[in-house]
């Protein structure tokens, strides 16, 4: 028989084999096929989830980002030329602007509260696409047009409970008094805007110059949204408008970017939760490692049966593999077919916290990838006991398992699970937008895994060689540590690898609640106010100063630019480290001082005289950037304020230490041009916090155009978009615990035998179950206690890695996140093992002690 | 009334049915039975003919579908779980056929682990003397894997003998052994046996084992059908099975 029929029919025997023997059903692969279905359906799940918010944004991508083509203008409104080109080159086009600004009761109210609030200004064409959604419905223009006098406001709901207004009221912004018309309930081009410091408060573009909040260098954002001419390509659009303004310094985004930062959000979030899932298929892993082991020692008389008939250890391996395959392949489709329905599902409840549509339906791209994820973890974990079943020769068919000899693999097995093993890796690097955080975390799991296995053999060396214990409780509990076919590896590998991410989450999260929330009330002023135009500093700092209960206050000139070149090359074509990528993603505030303010540290260079007004400009920038950047003292960088180009010479780098929430900019400039500039003030206030509301009221009556940003309130929204995050992380995170129980689960279950005939024994001389159990109880709180504190050490690691390196986050130890996990933990494990265990001792002793 | 006033064993009119797949199965019908202290009985019959389930009753590790069962003058026949486990630690030792040793401990440790249970100061010097009256003072540290099967019979019948027990239990203590190691076992239990007075039920196959009991007990189907005493002289060991 030619060599490649004898193969396929080798092949057809094994399968018909394996069919046979599959008969049995999937009895003793509930947990295989369980820890397979979790890991494929939490990485289908999220990667299915992904596309479906990424779709959404591509189908809506219109109207959220309001038109074909964005341009957007910082602090300066478009000249007459600028709209007029705009205007002839486009299909239609709409003007918005959006500042914060306070809302003020107007009238006899004039002393209630007043807020913060998001304002948007809008002209008769927005929006472009999609409709705004009011209460009571209207016509958009009709609700904000001027009727007898007063222009019309929409404003968000809880601006009304706020301020117990009712539509009708008049509220006063800047100069300008407004009727409250309604509510703004929906908004198509929301959600492109992550972060909020206020309510949304709609007026009409056309009312906002009376309001006197149109300041030269205000933080104004100027919107052009516009539709592109027939047979326009945006590429060839946004090339001809940059060329008929080189330095017009605005941001011109099209439809494949309409939302970045939720694209960059969904993209990070996304890759977190996948690797995250990922790890919950390594710890199902050992789960399928056990069950296949498991099921192999009980097929020892099969397979040594099956080589005493004639079959070559090839077919007894195809045999095996094939079954394993299959039952893999169930695993598999069910985590699919869940992953496959979770847009559909969880779309909808997603789409309301983010104010965009999901687009529900099934995504092929990550159920390939969940399904390829789910069939190479089956085969790095299942290659070792299949190669090994092969190996057992037909004489040791009726040995013991303590006599086991360890029989060695063959060369191609190792080089089987090698490849196996590095596929994997190589998949989860691959399909990663961040290869370099991938591969880290790669590693990581890969070592925490070998951290865990190591701990888990030095448990079992440690337990054989302690001396034993008189109290025959602890002597069995440790000796079950390291008998023969121990639970023990499995045990400590599997939870404490989900521990370890649990741990490290919960630090993560307690040091970002921390920093946000904790350090704030010693460092962080009560206060930012924004928008002081230079003429109103002086008078400005006068009535704060005088406003009981005020500490300190601080002032600064503040610009906003951009840099477009660093020792004269463009951003777009250096290499920028992920770390730092943020400084150049577009507008920085920035501010020119002739003294380095108080508590400056230099790293490197000198800072600039006092009364420095040379022909060069010079720049102070943050250590940290400089570093990544591989800058030094009297390297160039060009920055573009309000549409012109600015280089100046670094003199000094320093260092920044951002959560104490104080004023700091990446890049401090010497005086020179940029004192010429239109620019507004920002000023800090440090003060007792009971007076901070009637301060607010004052400083708000007579500066109708600053605007106030209470730190705290900031810091809590900032917190609760924390939290929504951290929520779905800790639930992702919360599968591979999942699946480590299961793992547990199935120890247990596999060692049930073994327990049974010790309870029974031990009962048959005389034990009470109180005896028995307390022996179990130890050996579990053994090992969980031992597991908790190794994870609890690999998970401090993990978040000090991702806190420290990553998210250049300060890290402190939180004991009691530690601790709390760590305990909990420890008690999870002896719950279920203890319930594994509870049956054995309920067991009755007379059948397994029959000799007949 | 003084222990020896009662009897050591007494079944009355004992049933024990057994679920199975084909249905209930009537193991054991109408039993009743009366051993006293001292007493040496072998219970012979074919496979299945119930004597494993009659010493399970006895020792507490079977309940009776009917019927009353005493043991060294107590009424065990409804007591819980942990009482009949203590009952059992105290007064009852057993010897099987398969020896079940713990195998994750030594045979010092396993024979010590009822004294443990008791809460016996002595129990691992106690366990020693014991270990060395069956021979293997030289093996207290080996485990079970590492004992020859009737080395591991000598550590089971030390267990069962460490308690001092008023009764023993054995079935089948030399089914797995060779004639001549499962004679050096018997010897060692008999000598054991009337060195403390102890009752001794044995459960055999083996006429010439059976013949070495003063007593013995032929079951059938369940049932009694048999109660032969012998003389001490025609139980006293065959040249054969001598030391």
């Amino acid at each position: 028989m030619a060599e490649n029929g004898g193969g396929r029919a080798d092949l057809a025997l094994s399968w018909r084999l394996a069919r046979r023997e599959l008969r049995g059903g999937l009895k003793g692969f509930r947990i295989f096929v369980g820890c397979l279905l979790l890991g494929v359906a939490a990485i289908a799940g999220v990667g299915s989830l992904s596309e479906a918010m990424l779709a959404g944004l591509r189908s809506d991508a219109r109207a959220l980002l309001g038109g074909e083509v964005e341009v957007r203008l910082i602090h300066r409104d478009a000249t007459a030329e600028e709209r007029a080109w705009i205007e002839a080159n486009s299909a239609r086009a709409s003007r918005t602007a959006e500042l914060r600004a306070m809302l003020r009761p107007a009238g006899e109210a004039a002393s209630a509260e007043r807020m913060l609030v998001e304002l948007k200004a809008v002209d008769t064409a927005y929006p472009l696409y999609g409709a705004v959604e009011t209460e009571p419905r209207g016509d958009l223009q009709e609700l904000l047009d001027e009727k007898d006098g007063l222009w019309g406001a929409l404003v968000d709901e809880s601006v009304l409970s706020r301020m117990e207004a009712a539509p009708g009221d008049r509220v006063r912004l800047g100069d300008l008094t407004y009727e409250i018309r309604g509510t703004v309930v929906g908004e198509p081009d929301r959600a492109t805007r992550a972060f909020t410091l206020g309510p949304r408060v709609m007026v009409s573009r056309a009312s906002l110059d009376e309001t006197g909040l149109v300041q030269p260098g205000s933080l104004i954002y100027h919107h052009y949204r516009v539709d592109l001419p027939p047979n326009a390509d945006f590429g060839r659009w946004r090339a001809q408008i940059n060329e008929a303004f080189p330095d017009a310094g605005w941001r011109v985004r099209g439809l494949d970017n309409a939302a970045p930062g939720i694209q960059r959000l969904v993209d990070r979030v996304g890759l977190f939760m996948t690797l995250v899932g990922l790890t919950a298929l390594l710890v199902g892993g050992v789960g399928v490692a056990n069950a296949v082991r498991s099921y192999l020692d009980e097929k020892r008389p099969v397979i040594a049966t099956l080589k005493c008939l004639g079959a070559p250890a090839r077919l007894v391996f195809q045999v095996y593999l094939l079954q394993v395959l299959t039952l893999a392949g169930f695993g598999i489709l069910g985590g699919l077919a869940l992953g496959a329905v979770t847009p559909t599902l969880a779309g909808p409840l997603l789409a309301e916290q983010l104010n965009f549509r999901i687009a529900g339906g099934v995504y092929p791209a990550p159920l390939i990838l969940a399904a390829a994820f789910g069939l190479l973890t089956t085969l790095a974990f299942t290659l070792w006991p299949l190669a090994r079943a092969q190996t057992i020769p037909a004489a040791a068919l009726f040995r013991d398992v303590v006599e086991r000899a360890s029989s060695r693999l063959p060369f191609w097995a190792w080089m089987a699970i090698g490849g196996s093993i590095a596929a994997l890796a190589a998949l989860a690097v691959l399909s990663a937008d961040d290869r370099v955080f991938a591969l880290g975390f790669v590693g990581g799991a890969v070592a925490t895994l070998a951290l865990f296995r190591l701990a888990a053999a030095g448990i079992e060396k440690l337990a054989a060689r302690l001396p034993r214990p008189r109290l025959p409780g602890l002597r069995l509990a440790l000796a079950n540590l390291h008998r023969p076919g121990a639970a023990t590896g499995s045990v400590v590998t599997s939870l404490g690898l989900g521990l370890t991410v649990l741990v490290a989450i919960a630090l993560i999260r307690g040091n970002l609640d921390r920093q946000v929330m904790q350090t704030m009330p010693e460092d962080a002023p009560g206060f930012y106010f924004i928008d002081i135009q230079p003429q109103q500093v002086e008078p400005f700092l006068e009535l704060v100063r005088g406003h009981p209960g005020v500490e300190e206050v601080r002032s600064v000139p503040m610009l906003r630019g951009r840099i477009t070149k660093v020792n004269g090359t463009r951003p777009e074509d250096m290499t920028i480290p992920e770390d730092v990528a943020w400084v150049f993603r577009g507008d920085r505030g920035l501010t020119w001082t002739r003294a380095a303010p108080d508590g400056t540290e230099i790293t490197r260079g000198q800072w600039w005289p006092q009364d420095y007004g040379g022909e060069v400009q010079l720049v102070s920038l943050d250590a940290e950037v400089g570093r990544a950047l591989g800058l030094k003292v009297g390297d160039s960088l060009t920055v573009n304020v309000l549409g012109r180009e600015l280089t100046a010479e670094i003199a000094n780098f320093r260092r920044i230490e951002w959560q104490d929430l104080t004023i700091n900019f990446v890049m401090v400039f010497s005086p020179g041009l940029l004192q010429q500039a239109p620019q507004t003030h920002l000023a800090t206030v440090k003060m007792d916090p009971a007076e901070e509301l009637a301060l607010q009221q004052k400083v708000t009556e007579a500066f109708p155009n600053v605007s106030a940003i209470r730190v705290k309130e900031a810091l809590e929204r900032f917190a609760g978009i924390l939290q929504n995050i951290t929520v779905a992380v800790t639930a992702t995170a919360g599968v591979t615990l999942i699946a480590g129980i299961l793992v547990l689960a199935g120890a247990v279950a596999a060692g049930h035998h073994r327990r049974i005939y010790d309870a029974v024994v031990l009962k048959v001389l005389g034990a009470t179950r109180r005896n028995v159990g307390r022996a179990f109880l130890l050996e579990y709180g053994l090992m969980g206690l031992i597991t908790a504190a190794i994870a609890a050490g690999a998970g401090t690691l993990a978040a000090w890695v991702v806190l420290t390196q990553v998210m250049q986050a300060e890290f402190a130890f939180l004991p009691l996140h530690v601790t709390a996990t760590a305990l909990v933990a420890a008690a999870l494990t002896l719950a279920f093992g203890f319930f594994g265990t509870w049956q054995a001792l309920a067991e009755k002793a007379a059948p397994h002690l029959r000799n007949e | 009334m003084s222990r020896e006033d009662h009897a050591m064993i007494r079944l009355d009119k004992v049933d024990l049915t057994l679920p199975s797949q084909a249905g209930l199965v009537e193991i054991l019908r109408g039993v009743s039975l009366d051993i006293a202290a001292g007493e040496t009985v072998s219970v012979v019959g074919p496979s299945g003919s119930g004597k494993s389930s009659m010493m399970m009753l006895i020792a507490g590790l079977e309940r009776a579908t009917d019927g009353r069962i005493e043991i060294d003058g107590t009424d065990i026949t409804d007591m819980g779980e942990d009482w009949l486990a203590r009952f059992r630690r105290d007064r009852i030792g057993i010897v099987f056929q398969d020896f079940h040793l713990i195998p994750t401990m030594t045979a010092l440790e396993n024979v010590a682990i009822p004294m443990e249970f008791a809460g016996r100061a002595d129990a691992f010097g106690r366990a020693e003397e014991v270990l060395d009256s069956v021979g293997l003072r030289a093996r207290t540290t080996h485990y079970p894997g590492q004992l020859s099967g009737g080395e591991q019979q000598r550590v089971a019948l030390a267990r069962a003998f460490a308690m001092a027990p008023r009764l023993l239990l054995a079935d089948e203590p030399t089914g797995n052994l060779d004639g001549e190691t499962g004679n050096q076992v018997i010897d060692i239990m008999f000598d054991l046996q009337e060195r403390h007075g102890t009752t001794l039920m044995l459960i055999t196959h083996d006429t010439g084992l059976a013949a070495r009991c003063r007593r013995s007990i032929k079951l059938l189907d369940g049932r009694i059908v048999d109660d032969g005493r012998r003389s001490e002289a025609d139980s006293r060991p065959r040249p054969a099975a001598a030391s």
